[in-house]
């Protein structure tokens, strides 16, 4: 019984150095996490193999595998159109105001999702590439039909991707239609939020939302996701809308890194 | 008396971490999932009492720290908390009823989901999501489901374990 005070005791000392270690820290990345994840990461891809194979031997795996290809190849194809829009609407706009503007073409790097984030509040995946790979911090992430992330901790063979749904995630945006900005928030129920859209936006469900391009981390007009409610809250000067991730982000597979 | 050794909880512990991170994510609804490792580390404290809860949650906590994208050491401290403050409390609940362990889930899930936001808040100023909206949208949700959850493999982990008899229990 008194053996079990003093582990008791003791166990609570350690938890309370580790939380005025939590208070004095300022940032949600660690050099030791990310050194841990290389450790296990072969573990992760054996795990994430051993899914995989479980899911191919279950019945009409042949046509599940078929099925998947073709979904994939819609996708791409549905983002080419998407991109085509962007670029013709993009050219329109340009011409008319005489000031064209070539858009950065960028390079990616592809990756395999290994591993997924095990907690309810914050939202990220775990890829199978790292600096070895190529792949560098604050890269934007993609997917076939659109945004996913950018890489926040990178170790030699594997990387963390902080997902648009995390709380700490923030990309600058616009609505395709009205080019309207506003900020993407991630929830940690795996949904985003449009902020700080101007009151008088037109701004209504059904409407694409796609990145600004501010800032170094993410190009311009990649899709990010649909307006699915637009709120606005009494006492703010601001409109707010809930957005629909382009893609499901709990089931991503693949994705793509900006080199 | 059928001794539980550390070995067969670290066990239940790494099996809830690999399901929490590939089967959970195919059975969210709304987004939100049953939280398994907390479940299990209040059943460790429930059931084993506040040193079994206080020790479990460090190693979930831990875990989930090492894989997740969040302050390090978060969650073992939140974790740990409330594996202990379960076993403190334990001996005031009648544990053999499925519906008190239900409530009891789902009163420290969305307990602990609560701290996570006011530690996180406190910590990052920037954060766009009021304490209310995150309550009822994400808290509730996951406590609910958790809670459900834990009636069945409750039932399974007291089997496992051979907690059969009040005796059993600490």
């Amino acid at each position: 019984m008194r053996n079990q005070k003093s582990r008791i005791l003791k166990v609570l000392v350690v938890i309370a150095c580790l939380t005025a270690l939590i208070l004095t820290s300022k940032t949600i990345t660690s050099p030791f996490r990310i050194k841990m994840i290389d450790l296990l990461s072969s573990s992760l891809k054996g795990a994430d193999s051993f899914l995989n194979s479980f899911r191919r031997i279950m019945p009409f795996a042949a046509l599940r595998e078929e099925n998947r290809l073709l979904r994939a190849r819609i996708d791409l194809l549905n983002r080419k159109i998407e991109e085509l829009k962007i670029v013709s609407s993009d050219n329109d706009r340009l011409k008319e105001l005489l000031n064209f503007r070539k858009t950065i073409p960028f390079t990616t790097i592809p990756a395999q999702v290994i591993g997924r984030d095990p907690s309810n509040w914050s939202n990220s995946i775990i890829i199978d590439k790292g600096l070895s790979g190529g792949i560098k911090q604050n890269k934007a992430v993609l997917s076939t039909k659109g945004l996913v992330g950018r890489v926040l901790e990178v170790g030699r063979y594997s990387s963390k991707i902080l997902l648009i749904t995390d709380p700490n995630s923030k990309v600058g945006v616009m609505i395709q239609r009205n080019r309207q900005g506003g900020i993407l928030v991630g929830r940690p129920d795996s949904r985003c939020r449009m902020i700080y859209i101007a009151l008088d936006s037109d701004v209504m469900p059904g409407d694409r939302v796609i990145t600004a391009g501010f800032g170094t981390i993410f190009p311009k007009d990649i899709i990010v996701g649909e307006v699915v409610r637009v709120d606005k809250e009494p006492g703010r000067l601001y409109k707010s809308a809930l957005i629909k991730t382009a893609e499901d982000l709990s089931k991503l597979e693949e994705v793509m890194c900006i080199r | 008396m059928y001794k539980i050794t550390r070995f067969q909880i670290y066990l239940v512990l790494l099996i809830a971490l690999f399901l929490q991170g590939s089967v959970v994510n195919y059975v969210k609804i709304m987004g939100s999932g049953p939280d398994l490792l907390l479940m299990i580390v209040i059943f460790f404290g429930l059931f084993l009492g506040p040193a079994a809860g206080l020790e479990s949650g460090f190693v979930a906590g831990f875990l989930r720290d090492i894989f997740a994208l969040d302050f390090l050491w978060i969650n073992a401290v939140i974790l740990a908390l409330s594996g202990f403050i379960v076993g403190v409390i334990n001996t005031q609940f009648f544990k053999e009823s499925k519906r008190a362990d239900f409530i009891f889930v789902l009163v420290f899930t969305a307990l602990s989901m609560s701290l996570h936001y006011l530690i996180v808040s406190a910590l990052v100023n920037s954060i766009a999501l009021d304490f209310w909206d995150f309550f009822i949208s994400s808290a509730i949700p996951t406590a609910v489901y958790t809670g459900l959850v834990s009636v069945p493999v409750y039932v399974k982990l007291l089997d496992i374990y051979h907690l059969k008899e009040a005796e059993d229990y600490l």
